[in-house]
């Protein structure tokens, strides 16, 4: 595997690894059977909405466990509305990149923190628990790398029509039958779908 | 560390030894002749050939003229499926293989699918071995052909290749039994008589030799469809140039594998014995995949390492100059979790955190001693950084 420095050091030598006692939110995403989970620990000073510490456990590959050292490292000191603004792709570029096979794991790590984020506000009244909607489903679907190039589904173009009714998502995906990949983006889609209560069926059509 | 200073990594590709690059370099000096030309030359060359041929008949219990060499094992393969199966069509459609097969013979048998034949894939047990009632109950009047893998390239298991012989010989037609012996060759003794196989591949640098040299074995009398068409000069079923040189290495490797094969395979044996005893002795929560014992090829070590992802060990290990294998889905070409292990019943974290050591007459055991050592290590390292490690530690 093709890994810059950077990221055999930050695998190697992990930044703010380990778990945290009473932590003021954390989140965990990503599941065994995917190969990868991480879960995002953090300490907020509820004056200024600073995160004064961060901390991660991480089951998963070398690219993983980098992007969350370094994803934690650029987040710690930044507010709560700065660090929302991190994404997997700032985190890639300041390990100088990742093998495109390996840009959903990056994705993974910045997940969780926007998910320990959203779980510390919500907790602390500064905002309501989101309807979920369209929106909530195309978002997700922006959480989907495509492996060959390692670009979002979404960006790609891939995602022809999303539907929601009685807890129904209807996806239609535009992916030829050959396509090696299928398999794959067909289970991520459902993994990070079938979190939400309010999904009931997933019917994804190439 | 220098990449790959303790290599075990052989069911992939080994170490030439030093014999067969020795062997080898007359023929790409001053005998580079073309064998299949009736002049001095040639006939020179054919001769040298015919005694290659020999050495790998052989190891084999078969004779010369029932060994054609190939580029390796998968064309060998694909000369005896495609052949097989071309040659039976008027007999019959139906081709049986199993789950864990390796990957050259189920990509075939996905092809013969698209092509019109009806495959069976029979199921594994929890140790890897093929469900042999499953076999006998799969039988057909239109069955043609058994494809299987003698030894399982993944967990190491020896399918029991007589006992399938004597099942199909239970039928009242003939079925033709092709066996892929890639990770069984030069390991253990193999006779294609006993075995009851009628087409079987074998390759060369899995056993010392060069990489890009293989043979099929076809016992005398089975017709095979024409795969590889091209100049008929010197073997009818692979077309075209061979390579003297490799075949020469190839030769050699053979020699010295087959020299006292109980010894190899007892040497092996003690290897992986070792490793093994020596890794559930010093890292807790592990698991061997794949049977113990005789029933498992002396060189595969196949473990799960609980609560942590094989590609951060593999990388891990490779920082200390440390060539291993694993079946993580992270690791593997179509990010799926290996398909071994899930077919014997594995789940995805034992899948995941698979790794593999396949290993070859040039480790030591104070080679393992360091693989084992290290491995302790990163194993406590990278379950203290594991959710799934802490969540456990929890309860």
């Amino acid at each position: 595997m093709q890994y810059s420095e950077k990221v055999l050091d930050h695998f190697m030598h992990p930044r703010n690894i380990g778990k945290m006692e009473n932590p003021d939110a954390s989140a965990t995403e990503g599941s065994p059977a995917c190969g990868d989970q991480v879960t995002v620990y953090l300490k907020v000073d509820d004056k200024d909405l600073t995160i004064k510490d961060i901390s991660f456990l991480s089951y998963g590959c070398a690219s993983n466990i980098a992007t969350a050292s370094m994803i934690t490292d650029i987040a710690k000191g930044k507010t709560l509305e700065e660090a929302k603004k991190i994404t997997w792709r700032e985190a890639m570029e300041a390990l100088d990149g990742l093998p495109p096979v390996k840009v959903h794991c990056s994705v993974l790590a910045a997940d969780t923190l926007q998910t320990a984020i959203s779980n510390y506000e919500i907790a602390h009244g500064l905002k309501e628990v989101p309807n979920f909607s369209k929106e909530t489903i195309l978002d997700e679907l922006k959480k989907i790398i495509y492996p060959q190039v390692g670009e979002d589904i979404v960006s790609l173009k891939m995602v022809k029509y999303v539907g929601f009714t009685d807890g129904e998502v209807l996806i239609d995906l535009n992916i030829p039958s050959f396509d090696q990949w299928r398999g794959n983006i067909a289970d991520e889609i459902r993994e990070h779908l079938e979190k939400y209560p309010e999904v009931k069926d997933i019917q994804i059509n190439m | 560390m220098k990449p790959g200073q303790i290599y075990m990594d052989n069911c992939i590709t080994s170490r030439p030894a030093p014999e067969v690059l020795e062997a080898m370099r007359p023929y790409w000096e001053e005998k580079f002749w073309y064998p299949g030309s009736f002049v001095s030359t040639g006939e020179a060359i054919n001769t040298e050939l015919n005694s290659f041929k020999a050495v790998i008949a052989n190891s084999l219990g078969a004779a010369p003229d029932e060994i054609h060499f190939t580029s390796g094992g998968t064309l060998a393969n694909n000369i005896a499926i495609k052949g097989l199966a071309q040659a039976n069509a008027k007999n019959g459609k139906h081709i049986i293989c199993s789950v864990v097969d390796y990957p050259d013979i189920l990509t075939n048998a996905a092809y013969l699918e698209n092509l019109g034949f009806e495959l069976s894939y029979l199921s594994a047990d929890s140790e890897g071995f093929i469900n042999l009632s499953e076999l006998k109950a799969s039988l057909r009047k239109d069955t043609i052909m058994v494809m299987t893998t003698i030894v399982n390239h993944v967990i190491g298991t020896i399918q029991p290749i007589a006992e399938i012989r004597q099942i199909l010989d239970s039928a009242d037609h003939n079925i033709y039994l092709h066996a892929d012996a890639g990770q069984a060759y030069g390991k253990m003794p193999l006779n294609v008589d006993e075995l009851g196989v009628d087409t079987m591949s074998v390759s060369a640098h899995k056993i010392h030799g060069p990489q890009g040299i293989g043979a099929l074995y076809v016992r005398k009398g089975t017709k095979l469809g024409q795969s590889i068409h091209g100049v008929k000069r010197v073997d009818n079923l692979q077309t075209g140039g061979l390579n003297i040189a490799l075949i020469a290495g190839f030769a050699k490797a053979v020699e010295l594998s087959f020299a006292n094969i109980k010894q190899t395979e007892a040497a092996l044996r003690e290897l992986s014995d070792y490793l093994i005893e020596k890794m559930e002795a010093t890292i807790p929560q592990i698991e061997l995949n794949g049977p113990r014992g005789a029933k498992r090829a002396p060189h595969n070590v196949n473990i799960s390492i609980d609560y942590i992802e094989g590609e951060a060990i593999t990388m891990m290990l490779d920082m200390y100059g440390i060539t291993v294998a694993t079946g993580s889905a992270c690791a593997s070409q179509g990010l799926q979790a290996n398909y071994v292990l899930m077919a014997i019943g594995k789940n995805h974290v034992q899948s995941h955190g698979s790794m593999k050591f396949t290993l070859s007459r040039y480790n030591t055991k104070a080679e393992i001693d360091e693989l084992v050592s290290r491995l302790a290590e990163i194993s406590a390292e990278l379950r203290k950084r594991s959710p799934l490690y802490n969540a456990l530690q929890e309860k």
